[in-house]
């Protein structure tokens, strides 16, 4: 609710945590009047694919696709550092960068790390938009 | 925020239109809505499959790839819409990664124009999309004008070319592909400076190598038209022109210019040229043409000390032949004597005008023509003669060539010509003053009986000169009054009164009166005799009602008319008009015509007669007993009057025959019921014997001569009313009836 309030306000420290306040500081720039309600149709669509790409990465990981899993990590770097989900983009940065020299060592045990973290980015979002 | 209109496109009002294209929703969204804040149109596509739909019926400005995305990836996309009709130039961004080399070398070698790292730095993006847009705009500028510029050439048919001077190698020679079109090559052939030498005609070649030379030798400017046979065969002129360029220390580096094919505007050029100096009838130079070369002749005559000749060449009997046989037919003939005169002299159709300038050369030569001057007037020119014997051998043949028989309209025409000569330099140092004394032979070959030929003479052009000056002056005669009509009266010696008068046309010229026999000819000649017959008319006819104001004139005056006004189908109402005007009766105007001229014409004249007969005028026989009258004709023509030749008088009392004559004469006047008259009465004797053989009406000198109006009335007043002339009392004796002036009114 916070959020979508024209000015922002001090958030709760579970949520400062998950997400970065200048990053959300940044949407609310683009519209600062909240006409256009920009800050929750970006939020419900990160949160849509959010839901859609977690699972997504944990079947590719299962059948040994790796360019899948590949795809759904860049997509999830830029769209969640956008939202300011730093570590979430940060996780999704590494994985990617593995994948594409071919280091699969580890790779299920970061994945896993990454579901976890986008799990509660996921309740953070859900958090600042209204039911 | 910068504003939106800041940043957004150059031309107000329509914002660039972008296609944003990212399979990430949260990305698409962010960065269309931080477009979209800085004033682009934008347009979202969620992968590149459904771009693809849109753009085949829809063009964005830019387009905007994600690189990465599931499917159809950006540089798959990007080939793909590269390969489309109308998206070779179309300015791709591609999205990538940081740090992403490999995506950035995909990006280009997929056909982007640049690429950008993704992040959230929106206003970098926008600042890269303007400067895309601007660098796109320019580019179809550049190639709209480039095209242009194509057309335009191509259109001209001219295109450029690049000489660069070089080293020890040669020159290196650049043309553009509309100037490699222009010497008839593809745009892929490689067309050296030697291979366009050796395109010019072989005769040129060394000229124009030479003229190329001398231009690079000295950085000139070049400009110069070279004939050229193009590999295809064809021939061609060729306009080149071209400034020389320089380097720093002011050296000629080469040269840049253009190639242009004239031979269309060349050959139109020519035709004009035709078209000016030659007659479009019988292909010959006309006048000017000919001026020109006669002035060329003159010049060179005179340089050479050589005479040179003019034959002025006129057909005899055109006239007839164009108003009988018509037009299309006088136009035949003209060709047909223009192909004969030619064969005459050894005729150039041109000129080489460059060779003229040496002196000595036999170039000249060239100059000799016959031309057409206008109608059926021709001229020979003979730039260089011996002497008048060559001229005249060249105007005995030009006679000899037109006495054959023409064939026109499916008739054998016999046209003669007359020619004149006249010779530079003895009679005619210009052209106007040859050409007109070759006019002056000319003519007195005419009044000689034509179908000959006559050199200039001085004498000829006084007669001439003098003629001129008079035709032109009887011209004015009229409108300034110049003309005046003396009356001789026609007397009855019998009732001793006068019963009628002739009209005799006076030129009162510069207080000189000039005698009938000097411009009645001359003006029968040049057809001023039609107006001035109109004038004596309508003179006679004011005159008949100014004396039937003052002494109550109720006769007749008779005027003189050649034959042709008798032909003219305004002569009745001429004189219908006249009467009208001065209010008298149509028998106040006799008319009188020559036996000669009558007989000449008679078939044409017999119509008005009979007209004239209708209406009550009169008309006389003049001159009667000179011509070769036909009896026959004479009982049926509606005459009024014989009047005997004053030669038949004169000898009357003197010969025997004379008065045989007479009296035949006024037996066939009794018989056919005809007036009588004798003219030239000049002595009491002749008077006498005129009377006693049966004619009483005369005039003549021992009457009056012919007198102005005023003093005919004195003469009628002084002189025949108070019976004080001496044929009075002589006539008296003879049958002595009461004097009486005409009209029954006594004085």
């Amino acid at each position: 609710m916070l959020a979508l309030s024209p000015a922002p306000q001090p958030q709760p420290p579970a949520i400062a945590r998950v997400l970065d306040e200048a990053s959300l500081q940044r949407l609310h720039e683009l519209d600062p009047q909240g006409s256009n309600r920009v800050v929750e149709r970006v939020l419900r669509a990160f949160e849509a694919s959010l839901q859609r790409l977690l699972p997504q990465s944990a079947q590719a990981l299962q059948r040994g696709d790796h360019e899948a899993v590949r795809h759904v990590v860049h997509t999830l770097k830029s769209s969640s550092a956008s939202v300011g989900a730093l570590e979430l983009s940060r996780c999704c940065s590494e994985i990617e960068n593995r994948l594409r020299t071919h280091q699969v060592d580890g790779l299920a045990q970061m994945l896993s790390a990454l579901t976890v973290e986008g799990e509660r980015v996921l309740a953070a979002v859900r958090e600042l938009l209204p039911p | 925020m910068t504003p939106a209109h800041a940043l957004a496109d150059d031309t107000p009002g329509k914002p660039p239109e972008v296609l944003l294209v990212d399979d990430d929703e949260v990305n698409l969204l962010l960065t269309a809505m931080a477009l979209r804040e800085r004033g682009f149109a934008i347009t979202e596509s969620s992968g590149g499959e459904h771009a693809l739909q849109l753009l085949a019926d829809w063009a964005p400005d830019i387009i905007v790839l994600d690189a990465m995305m599931p499917g159809l990836d950006g540089f798959a996309t990007c080939r793909r819409l590269r390969a489309m009709p109308g998206y070779e130039n179309v300015p791709v961004l591609m999205l990538t990664g940081l740090d992403d080399d490999a995506s950035i070398t995909r990006a280009y070698q997929a056909g982007a124009t640049d690429f950008f790292v993704k992040a959230n730095q929106w206003s970098l993006l926008a600042g890269r999309l303007q400067y895309l847009l601007r660098a796109s705009r320019t580019r179809i500028e550049l190639e709209r004008s480039q095209a242009k510029l194509a057309r335009a050439q191509d259109l001209a048919r001219m295109g450029s070319f690049d000489w660069r001077r070089a080293g020890p190698g040669g020159g290196s020679l650049m043309l553009s592909a509309q100037g490699l079109r222009v010497l008839g090559c593809g745009p892929g052939d490689n067309l050296g400076l030697r291979a366009i030498l050796r395109l010019v005609q072989r005769g040129e070649r060394r000229s124009v190598l030479r003229l190329l030379q001398g231009v690079v030798q000295h950085s000139s400017v070049l400009a110069t038209d070279v004939r050229v046979a193009l590999r295809n065969g064809r021939q061609r002129i060729i306009h080149v022109e071209a400034e020389p360029e320089f380097n720093e220390h002011g050296h000629g580096i080469g040269y840049t210019g253009i190639v242009q094919d004239v031979t269309d505007r060349r050959v139109a050029e020519d035709r004009i040229r035709h078209l000016a100096n030659f007659d479009s009838l019988t292909g010959l130079p006309n006048r000017r043409q000919l001026v020109w070369r006669m002035e060329r002749a003159i010049e060179h005559a005179r340089r050479l000390g050589h005479p040179c000749a003019f034959l002025m060449i006129d057909l005899d009997r055109f006239k007839i032949i164009n108003d009988t046989l018509g037009h299309a037919a006088g136009d035949e003939l003209l060709m047909e004597v223009a192909q004969r005169l030619r064969a005459c002299v050894r005729h150039s159709e041109q000129v080489m005008e460059g060779a003229l300038e040496a002196v000595g050369s036999r170039a000249h030569r060239t100059l000799e023509a016959v031309g057409r001057l206008g109608g059926d007037e021709f001229i020979a020119l003979l730039p260089e003669i011996g002497d008048e014997r060559d001229a005249q051998r060249v105007a005995d043949r030009i006679l000899e060539v037109m006495r054959d028989p023409v064939l026109v309209g499916g008739q054998e025409c016999f046209v003669t010509a007359s020619v004149g000569i006249a010779i530079f330099p003895r009679d005619g140092g210009t052209v106007a003053d040859l050409m007109r004394n070759s006019d002056v032979a000319m003519f007195s070959v005419k009044s000689q009986g034509k179908d000959s030929s006559a050199i200039y003479s001085p004498q000829l052009a006084g007669r001439g000169r003098e003629k001129l000056e008079l035709e032109s002056a009887l011209h004015k005669a009229i409108e300034r009054d110049e003309l005046v009509l003396h009356y001789q009266p026609k007397v009855d010696v019998r009732s001793a009164r006068m019963v009628g008068a002739e009209a005799l046309m006076r030129w009162q010229r510069g207080g000189v009166l000039v005698p009938p026999g000097e411009f009645i000819p001359l003006a029968e000649e040049s057809g001023l005799i039609l107006p001035l017959s109109e004038w004596a008319l309508r003179e006679a006819a004011r005159q008949a009602r100014i004396w039937q104001n003052s002494f109550g004139f109720a006769d007749a005056i008779a005027v003189n008319l050649p034959s042709r006004v008798f032909e003219r189908t305004q002569l009745v109402e001429q004189l219908h008009q006249n009467a009208l005007a001065y209010g008298i009766p149509h028998r106040m105007v006799q008319l009188e015509i020559t036996e000669t001229g009558l007989m000449k014409e008679l078939q044409s004249v017999i119509p008005a007669l009979h007209q004239l007969k209708d209406i009550n005028v009169e008309v006389a026989i003049d001159d009667f007993g000179t011509g070769y009258s036909s009896l026959a004709y004479l009982t049926t023509l509606p005459i009024a009057e014989l009047k005997i030749d004053r030669s038949f008088v004169r000898d009357l009392g003197v010969t025997p025959q004379s008065s045989g004559i007479v009296t035949a004469i006024i037996a066939v006047a009794r018989s056919l019921n005809l007036r009588v008259i004798g003219e030239g009465v000049e002595s009491l004797r002749q008077m006498e014997v005129l009377h006693r053989l049966g004619c009483s009406l005369m005039q003549g000198f021992l009457f009056s001569r012919p007198i102005p109006p005023d003093d005919l009335e004195r003469w009628l007043q002084q002189t025949v009313l108070p019976r004080r002339a001496p044929w009075i009392g002589q006539a008296g004796e003879l049958d002595l009836p009461a004097p009486r002036v005409a009209g029954g009114r006594s004085f």
